[in-house]
């Protein structure tokens, strides 16, 4: 099997010295984030992108360290979810249900550690289903015409709120705001100056880093300004560790079913890892039946939303990597990275970047295992860290955020711009406006448009061939699904989700 | 009136679009002739998506969010202007007196007691100034500091 041999390389590249040592560090920093109060993966992946971009890494070497970073904030969502309650990020909410009642029971060190098992499952499954299902899928998408990708895009921004999502037009509006902040600068074909307004700084464009670190870190530095969150929580004791190994084998038939169906739902569009970990979690409560006590703090109840939540966040990976559409926001912060080292996502990747594509893949699967190493001895390290206040940690966030843009060009222009970014962003938040489809407008709205102008030139300038063809035709009418559905599925979703949650108390 | 905050984003959208929308047709016709697809087309679509969607957020708001008011708006204001502070400040004092400024403030203003917020400062300055300067050899501005 020729996959086998693409791994094999994949591990040649990711097992040198150098590399291990940045996925370890990435793992290690994607934990923090994950933990810490208001730095979810997203936010995290983005500011560290300058970073790594600034410290003139290698292609693999920065992606395997964003990689590891993304492996790791799915961990560490779950340490504030135990421990207080209060999830890191969406994903780590239906971890909430029964890990805070085992803590409660004194069980914590036991919820930590099984989490980690589970996640590392749930991880490993997701990534070798990637492994399976990528090269398919990229083969696949060799086939794409320019109408397809265009249809495809479309696609991606009409899942992108997801299944469960509030407001679609919201979505809609969101996205095509973005597209059009890509559309500013001097147009590639003609070289017409588009909305530059005679502003030098204009003419290459905007910048997406600084758009997207603009965008998420500093609109959530001023949202804990606004409420107030400054004075973190308290202390919460972690207690000793009384797993037994059978109890860990108990649960493996859990895993499994946790793992494949996050990593299902991870591929999907408009699914993403909520929906993974809550499918994964409600399932199990429906095989177990009566005879578990979910919600009391049963650790199936653990095992399988924090299994489904990492075989989704690889699962996610699958269409990111072979089509260049990422189905989420952290996801699409990784796109953005892959843009600026100068790598075209998509089905050629697979052939014209195999080392960085399997390098990925490898540094996935060694990132899970070094993530479970290293979460069973350091959980007490990061338990302290959670008691870190937020009024002290966030101001040193956004001091790293100006660092990394300022490191790329030593531009104050730059600064200024990420900040009126981070204005919008409160402001978008406010209003409900998501903030992921405008990152992913901007990153593909050059594509949209480049694929849209070739299926005109193919075509003769016959609009039709837009959906001329039944995969075309297929993936447009998936597209206004994606649009319909939350108004018809959304709010039966919404409700049982709710449901679910009632019992404990959610903060956001 | 409910809803007033998405009716007031779903004018201004308008306005952004149909200005979006105009300033796209008034491009000259690139050398060569024109195409089906030339520079304004791609603009012109979005601008028709986005005048569809700010009329319907206009006609179907959802209901407000809650909005800051008095001190919480004032130390938004204050955080805004630390940020901008800062942007402008980086070059001239240098990175290490900017930044203690910066997070100093803001730690205090988001409830710190003014010592240990300016000694976080401090401290974090000056790590990443030595880490980015000797570590990883990239130049953060020195300032007034700066050694001739």
């Amino acid at each position: 099997m020729e996959t086998i041999g693409y791994l094999m390389e994949g591990f040649a590249v990711a097992l040198t010295l150098n590399n291990l040592m940045y996925a370890l560090f990435g793992a290690f920093v994607g934990t923090l984030i994950g933990c810490l109060p208001g730095l979810g993966p997203a936010n995290g992946v983005a500011i560290l992108i300058p970073l790594a971009f600034t410290l003139g890494l290698p292609p693999e070497t920065a992606m395997i360290l964003l990689t590891s970073v993304y492996a790791g904030a799915m961990y560490g969502g779950r340490i504030s979810s135990i421990l207080l309650n209060i999830p890191g990020d969406e994903p780590a909410m239906m971890t909430c249900l029964d890990g805070y009642p085992m803590a409660r029971n004194g069980r914590a060190a036991d919820a930590l550690a099984i989490s980690a098992v589970a996640s590392f499952a749930g991880g490993l499954i997701g990534t070798i289903g990637l492994i399976m299902l990528a090269p398919v899928l990229a083969r696949f998408a060799l086939s794409f015409g320019p109408a397809e990708y265009f249809a495809l895009f479309l696609l991606a921004f009409a899942t992108l709120g997801g299944i469960t999502g509030k407001n679609p037009m919201k979505t809609v509006i969101a996205a095509a705001l973005g597209i059009m902040i890509s559309t500013v600068g001097i147009d590639i074909s003609t070289g017409t100056q588009r909305y530059t307004f005679g502003v030098l700084e204009l003419y290459e464009g905007i910048d997406f880093i600084l758009a997207i670190v603009g965008l998420f870190a500093i609109s959530e530095l001023l949202f804990f300004v606004e409420h107030r969150m400054g004075s973190g929580r308290d202390k919460m004791s972690v207690g000793k560790l009384s797993l037994s190994f059978k109890e860990i084998v108990s649960t493996i038939p859990t895993q499994i079913r946790g793992g494949v169906l996050g990593f299902i739902s991870g591929v999907l569009p408009g699914a993403g890892a909520s929906l993974g970990s809550f499918i994964s979690y409600t399932l199990e409560k429906q095989v177990i039946g009566k005879k578990g006590k979910f919600g009391e703090g049963d650790i199936r109840g653990v095992v399988a939303p924090e299994a489904g939540n990492n075989g989704a966040s690889s699962g996610a990976l699958v269409p990111m990597l072979t089509l260049g559409v990422p189905g989420s926001g952290t996801t699409a912060v990784l796109l953005a990275m892959l843009i600026s080292l100068n790598i075209t996502p998509g089905p050629l990747m697979f052939t014209q970047n195999a080392d960085i594509v399997w390098g990925v893949i490898a540094a996935l699967l060694i990132g899970n295992l070094l993530l479970l190493v290293l979460n069973i001895p350091l959980v007490g390290f990061f338990v302290k860290l959670l008691s870190v206040p937020p009024m002290y940690l966030l101001p040193i966030v956004t001091m790293v955020a100006f660092v990394g843009i300022y490191s790329i060009s030593h531009s104050a222009f730059d600064l200024y711009f990420m900040v009126a970014f981070g204005v919008a962003g409160y402001f978008l938040r406010k209003l409900e406006i998501p903030l992921v489809p405008i990152i992913l407008g901007l990153l593909l709205g050059p594509e949209m448009e480049k694929n849209l102008a070739h299926a005109m030139v193919l075509s003769d300038g016959e609009w039709s061939i837009l959906w001329g063809s039944p995969l075309a035709m297929g993936l447009w009418i998936f597209a206004g699904l994606g649009l319909a559905l939350p108004y018809l599925v959304g709010p039966i979703l919404r409700r049982r989700m709710r449901a679910a949650i009632k019992e404990t108390p959610v903060s956001d | 009136m409910t809803g007033l905050g998405d009716r007031i984003l779903g004018l201004g959208l308008l306005v952004l679009a149909v200005a979006y929308g105009w300033v796209a047709q008034q491009w000259p016709e690139p050398f060569g002739g024109a195409e089906t697809v030339g520079p304004e087309t791609f603009p012109t679509i979005l601008s028709v998506v986005l005048v569809v969607g700010s009329l319907y957020l206009m006609v179907k708001p959802d209901p407000d969010a809650q909005w800051p008011v008095g001190k919480s708006a004032l130390e938004l204001v204050v955080s805004l202007v630390v940020l901008v502070a800062y942007a402008l400040l980086l070059e001239p004092l240098g990175f290490v007196i900017a930044t203690t400024m910066a997070v100093g403030t803001l730690s205090w203003r988001m409830g710190a007691n003014p010592k240990p917020a300016f000694m976080t400062g401090l401290l974090s300055a000056i790590v990443v100034f030595v880490l980015f300067n000797y570590g990883l050899s990239l130049s953060l501005p020195a300032g007034l500091l700066e050694v001739q």
